[in-house]
């Protein structure tokens, strides 16, 4: 998704990339002329940041880690990367979600105002010193900030488990319970929501509209599946599915008890949280009950079937 | 940079010559052969045919609009100015923009939405006493513009005392100018403008490349190029049926309504002449432009290509 893979372009870190300009969605060659006219906003951002100078003179030169970001160490992980080193194409379709990457982080800081739309984008982009209009660039309804958003919350996310990770292995912390971890994962992602919780129904609502489905639901369930991975679930099995469907359940509808909570610190919702993990994990014991019961029942009945069976001599052998 | 391969167009050496415009630059030259229409002729006699077409149209320039395009021109521009969504303080420049249509509706969809966040705002002000509202109208806070400007530029006065009249008909005053300037060399400073459209224009301009580079340049960084221009139907049938309008009926009603067939016959002509979508997007980028696209209207018969200054 273009999202995630601003997202992890913008994490590779200050490299020089030649901006040759190519047709955003052929490849088709390029004359000349092309290669010299330098792209007017984004020389000015490594401008900004005081970049070293650009080696030959017949290109034009970029690179600009987009302002709120420090360049991080992070490995790739499992998701693709669009930095490669092949294909002039690549780097500049970087070029252009970098910058438009900047403008939605820029335009995050206005939503508390003007809520999830095209203005909040437009006093971005202004913040950037770029004109109101470069908030065309994105759709009117504002869906592509609530998703940049979503995305942005994820890896934080991410971040934040793969830390406390690293500090169990280096056995500096004790190893949470099942129970505990999920209840802590999805509350520090729910906690991240809290800036933007009077405008977040608006939020929800326009990502539930049937053009924006596929894309937060892709995000959903990768940090759902993020989060099992952390916590240790290694299943192959139907498991993997089970555990999946529970615990998106389990964040929804937290997530709705959150839209309406007025409680102070939102201590209901962090209960209710509570509850349902512990229903969860009861589940879980009792579907094992259920199902070692159901086989026991099933076994009573095959004998008792063979009793009756031999007691109407129906199982001579000769 | 010269566009390819559009029949009529030949290669062009660099003839340098006086500019009929008054320009500065040897770019504009009298030299080689340009198409008007379906002829061949000279640059410089390009633009002259061409501002007397505007010329002997100007008055009649409306109804015709209407009359050829069944009222649908209207809709067009309407999906131009959602497409280009303003906010209130956006500057605009409309280039060919005679007789002022693009600017009277950037003028309304400004004004609604800077109601709706008038409204918001009072909502949440809902606390201020009838006093203390009274006197932020007086601070002039609440102007219904929100400081949004439209600039309407076209090289043919004809087209723009039109269009000035029209604006005075219909009650347009504030936050509208007129100027005269030729789209190869507009009189305004570099990074002025949040957005520049160019409606049914472009293919009037003469060196569509040196139009985009000057729109390029008075474009802030961020800002927006708009173009609104009719292009080529792919579709074979409904190509036929055009061009079978096109040819047979336009001229007529150009001579029944504004009694001059020439002009709208070099009108038609001029539309097949002018390059497809995906060759005016090349030249767009060719010009600086990122995040160039365009978008159909009604199959192809009308297009609308769009690119950020980035």
């Amino acid at each position: 998704m273009w999202c995630l893979s601003g997202l992890f372009g913008s994490r590779v870190g200050p490299a020089l990339y030649p901006l040759l300009r190519v047709v955003s969605k052929g490849n088709q060659q390029y004359p000349p002329l092309r290669a010299l006219q330098a792209s007017a906003v984004l020389r000015r951002a490594s401008d900004e940041h005081k970049k070293e100078p650009l080696a030959s003179s017949s290109q034009q030169h970029f690179d600009s880690p987009p302002a709120g970001h420090q360049p991080e160490q992070k490995p790739q992980g499992p998701h693709p990367s669009y930095t490669g080193q092949g294909g002039q194409e690549s780097e500049d379709y970087e070029s252009e979600e970098q910058l438009q990457h900047r403008i939605l982080t820029a335009a995050l800081e206005f939503v508390p105002e003007h809520g999830w739309t095209a203005e909040a984008i437009a006093e971005g982009a202004k913040t950037l010193g770029l004109s109101v209009a470069a908030a065309g660039m994105f759709r009117s309804d504002g869906s592509e900030l609530i998703l940049h958003f979503v995305s942005e919350c994820n890896s934080k996310l991410s971040e934040l488990l793969q830390k406390e990770q690293k500090l169990v292995q280096l056995g500096e912390a004790e190893k949470k319970p099942i129970d505990e971890f999920l209840r802590d994962a999805v509350e520090a992602r729910l906690r991240m929501l809290i800036p933007y919780i009077e405008k977040w129904p608006q939020a929800l609502s326009i990502l539930l509209l049937p053009r924006n489905i596929p894309s937060s639901l892709n995000l959903l369930t990768s940090m759902i599946d993020d989060i099992w991975h952390y916590a240790g679930d290694q299943s192959t099995d139907f498991n993997w599915y089970t555990r999946r469907a529970v615990l998106t359940g389990i964040y929804n509808t937290t997530e709705l008890v959150m839209m309406q909570d007025s409680s102070p610190g939102f201590e209901d919702t962090w209960r209710f949280l509570g509850n349902r993990v512990a229903d969860a994990m009861a589940m879980s014991s009792t579907a094992s009950q259920v199902q070692s019961t159901g086989e026991a029942v099933v076994q009573g009945l095959m004998g008792a079937a063979v009793t009756i069976k031999n007691l109407a001599g129906l199982n001579q052998r000769r | 940079a010269a566009p390819g391969s559009v029949p009529g167009r030949s290669n062009r050496s660099a003839v340098p010559g006086p500019s009929p415009v008054g320009g500065t630059g040897a770019r504009l030259a009298a030299g080689p052969e340009m198409h008007f229409g379906f002829q061949t002729v000279t640059e410089e006699e390009r633009r002259e045919k061409i501002y007397q077409v505007f010329e002997n149209v100007a008055k009649k320039y409306d109804v015709m609009n209407d009359s050829m395009t069944l009222g649908i021109h209207r809709v067009w521009k309407d999906i131009l100015v959602h497409k280009m969504n303003p906010c209130p303080g956006t500057l605009l420049l409309d280039v060919a923009g005679g007789t002022g249509d693009i600017a009277f509706r950037f003028i309304n969809y400004v004004r609604s939405v800077r109601q709706r966040q008038l409204q918001r705002k009072l909502k949440h002000h809902q606390n201020l006493s009838w006093q203390e509202i009274f006197e932020s109208y007086q601070k002039d806070e609440f102007n219904s513009l929100g400081d949004s400007q439209v600039v309407v530029c076209d090289i043919n006065r004809e087209m723009l005392k039109v269009g000035k009249q029209k604006a005075e008909h219909l009650g347009y005053s504030e936050g509208l100018s007129w100027v005269l300037g030729n789209a190869e060399e507009l009189p305004f400073d570099d990074d002025k403008f949040d957005v520049y459209t160019i409606a049914f224009g472009i293919r009037n301009v003469t060196r569509i490349d040196l139009a985009l580079q000057e729109a390029y340049r008075v474009l802030k960084p961020g800002g927006r190029f708009l173009c609104l221009e009719f292009s080529h139907v792919s579709n074979p049938l409904l190509s036929r049926l055009y061009d079978l309008y096109s040819f047979q009926v336009i001229p007529v009603l150009g001579e029944v309504i504004a009694g001059d067939w020439r002009s709208y016959q070099y009108l038609v002509e001029s539309i097949r002449q002018f390059p497809p979508q995906e060759e005016l997007k090349v030249m767009i980028e060719d010009a600086g432009f990122f995040k160039v696209d365009y978008e159909n209207l009604n199959f192809g018969i009308v297009a609308i290509h769009s690119g950020f200054k980035l």
